[in-house]
């Protein structure tokens, strides 16, 4: 397989962004409509409080040759929750599925905690205007922490597949405190759940996806089917000196499945990776994987985790 | 009206002067019956950190089967482990409930976690004992009950119990922060889950008991027995803000009854107990435990301070009904 990169195709810095966001748009979401494409991405603005991130929905709707945008919302798409709650400090990223009239979003809370920094819970909410805005289920997560899946439930993509809404989404294992002087780093793995409803989960409870080295960190997975079987896309990176060392940082993986359950992690034919000199030079991460007009297409995040933007790329017919 | 006999203050931490880990606080009693005595876990904690915070630690004491006021063992360790880095009981381990089940302990506790914008979060872990009681060990590090859409922060004060063959968790969920004073302080409700095998609960989903002192009423310690064919609740509720100083706004114990589970009728004036004129529990009544022991009916419970100077107990002059 081999991915054709379209480039950057949105940078959050040329536009005026909803809730006082600046930079960053990260992990980019389509919803395919007949005439354009709207795409979903958390963005930042600094915490008054305490000069912290908090992350925050919007999205742009682009034509269908990705060139040219036709709006950037400027409302709140999704609110924050409440003090205390799953998602009180950021929503980061947010899935979006059609289902009948509504479109059902999975999103991914932030909350910020004292001896780590941030534990995530995976939450629900619809739509009933096409996605302009969305309303939470209730004020608490639908996936959260369980016992084997202790902390940092989050990332989720859901979709259907014969009759079943199908989510990956990944959880931590164990933070570790590689130096006294820095802040424990996180470690997570790919998991999947099943339900009938697309609210009420049943999980598989095991890592999906094999380990490339010790301790790796595997985020944000998409799943998309052709050619009778499942692929799947993630990213993966060195749980420590991650930031700014770019040998350490985040590159997309790739899984097959036949079945959907049992995967063959295979990153050799992923069919892209990081272009010297470009915007995507040091990392490539946040894949998101849409079909449109019989095209498959992969968004993606570059350098810096998406503080500038995001790109596009697409298969090329094999 | 259910008439209760104090028989006073079993248990003082502070009295006992055990080592560094239990030097306050005896908190949310939990028994459990052997041949010749009644063991005790409850929730201790050392003295609060540099910042002010404490970690709860659970522990037990063995008292005389024959005479509930007499000590005859105190645990020498906490009987639970702390949560490692970054699950949710790294800081504290309280409350607790068990139960047996052939030669298993099971126990249920709140796991305490710290939070940036308010001071903590709770869930509900699992951990059982295979020697008798004596040490826990988690089956996982994770929560066994954890938020959900209508459940959003705050699961805690688990109470199990067993009626045929289901398994019934009544636990608090906290429905929100209130600011008082500029301080968040957590509402809280009583609510139940459902198991036929003590690891995979089903919540109902609804508040049990109605609020007596208004919605932001906060509910804790649902225990559940049953006798003359209905279910008894002892529970404890107190006013949303200024509790812990002013007697008048603290917890006091609340009585309810049903015939399904599921469908609770309030009615605090039968619960026949409340503060003593003076004393350990002259400021408030918390805490309720129900312990039913070679025919008789206690009520372990705690006093001043949320159980800061220990436990103590009531005798039922007659039966629950």
């Amino acid at each position: 397989m081999t991915w054709v990169k379209l480039g950057k195709i949105f940078d959050p810095t040329e536009h005026k962004l909803s809730n006082d966001c600046r930079e960053f748009a990260q992990s980019p979401q389509a919803l395919v409509f007949d005439d354009f494409v709207r795409i979903y991405f958390s963005t930042r603005r600094k915490d008054p409080v305490n000069g912290k991130f908090l992350s925050h929905i919007s999205f742009v709707d682009m034509d269908k040759t990705f060139r040219n945008i036709l709006k950037v919302s400027a409302h709140t798409v999704i609110e924050l929750g409440k003090l205390g709650c799953f998602d009180e400090h950021g929503i980061f990223p947010m899935n979006v599925v059609r289902h009948g009239d509504k479109i059902y979003a999975y999103t991914c809370g932030w909350n910020r905690k004292v001896s780590v920094s941030v534990d995530t819970g995976i939450g629900f909410a619809f739509s009933t205007d096409d996605g302009l805005t969305f309303k939470k289920l209730g004020e608490g997560p639908i996936l959260t922490s369980s016992l084997h899946e202790p902390f940092l439930v989050g990332d989720p993509f859901v979709k259907r597949f014969e009759d079943r809404f199908h989510m990956w989404y990944i959880y931590g294992t164990h933070w570790k405190q590689y130096s006294a002087k820095a802040p424990p780093d996180r470690i997570y793995k790919v998991g999947h759940a099943v339900s009938e409803d697309g609210i009420s989960w049943q999980r598989n409870g095991r890592q999906i996806i094999g380990d490339k080295f010790p301790d790796e960190c595997q985020a944000l997975p998409t799943v998309v089917r052709f050619e009778g079987k499942y692929h799947m896309y993630f990213c993966y990176r060195q749980s420590s000196d991650f930031r700014s060392n770019m040998d350490r940082s985040y590159r997309i993986g790739y899984a097959h499945s036949v079945d959907s359950v049992n995967w063959v992690r295979d990153d050799s034919a992923v069919g892209i990776d990081v272009t010297k000199g470009g915007w995507d030079s040091d990392m490539l991460c946040y894949p998101h994987v849409f079909e449109c007009d019989g095209k498959i297409y992969l968004l993606y995040n570059g350098n810096e985790f998406g503080r500038y933007g995001f790109g596009l790329a697409q298969l090329k017919a094999t | 009206m259910f008439n209760w006999q104090k028989l006073g203050r079993i248990f003082d931490p502070v009295e006992f002067k055990n080592t560094g880990w239990m030097s306050e606080f005896a908190q949310a009693p939990s028994s459990l019956i052997f041949d010749d005595f009644v063991r005790v876990y409850f929730s201790c904690r050392p003295r609060p950190d540099k910042n002010g915070q404490y970690t709860s630690r659970s522990a037990y004491v063995d008292l005389d089967r024959r005479n509930l006021l007499k000590i005859l063992k105190v645990s020498s360790e906490p009987v639970l482990e702390l949560g490692e880095l970054g699950t949710f009981d790294e800081f504290g381990t309280y409350p607790m409930s068990v139960l047996r089940e052939g030669d298993d302990i099971h126990a249920y506790y709140g796991g305490w976690t710290r939070c940036e914008s308010v001071p903590f979060n709770v869930a509900i872990g699992y951990a059982v004992s295979k020697d008798g009681g004596e040490t826990f060990k988690r089956i996982g590090k994770g929560p066994i009950l954890s938020y959900s859409p209508d459940e959003p922060l705050i699961l805690s004060g688990p109470k199990i119990r067993k009626f045929g063959n289901t398994w019934r968790l009544w636990y608090i969920a906290g429905r929100k922060w209130k600011i008082v004073d500029g301080k968040p302080e957590p509402i809280y409700k009583i609510r139940m889950a459902s198991s036929m095998d003590g690891i995979s609960w089903t919540k109902l989903n609804k508040d049990i008991i109605s609020d007596r002192l208004g919605k932001d009423e906060a509910q804790a310690s649902p225990d559940v027995t049953f006798s003359r064919g209905r279910y008894h609740m002892f529970f404890c509720y107190r006013q949303p803000s200024d509790f812990r100083r002013n007697k008048d706004r603290s917890y006091r114990i609340g009585y309810a009854f049903s015939e399904d589970l599921l469908n609770w009728t309030r009615d605090d004036s039968k619960v026949g107990i409340d503060v003593s004129d003076e004393g350990w529990d002259s400021e408030m009544v918390a805490y309720p435990h129900v312990l039913e022991l070679d025919g008789t009916v206690y009520l372990l419970y705690l006093g001043n301070q949320v159980g800061r100077y220990g436990f103590g107990a009531a005798r039922l002059h007659g039966v629950l009904e």
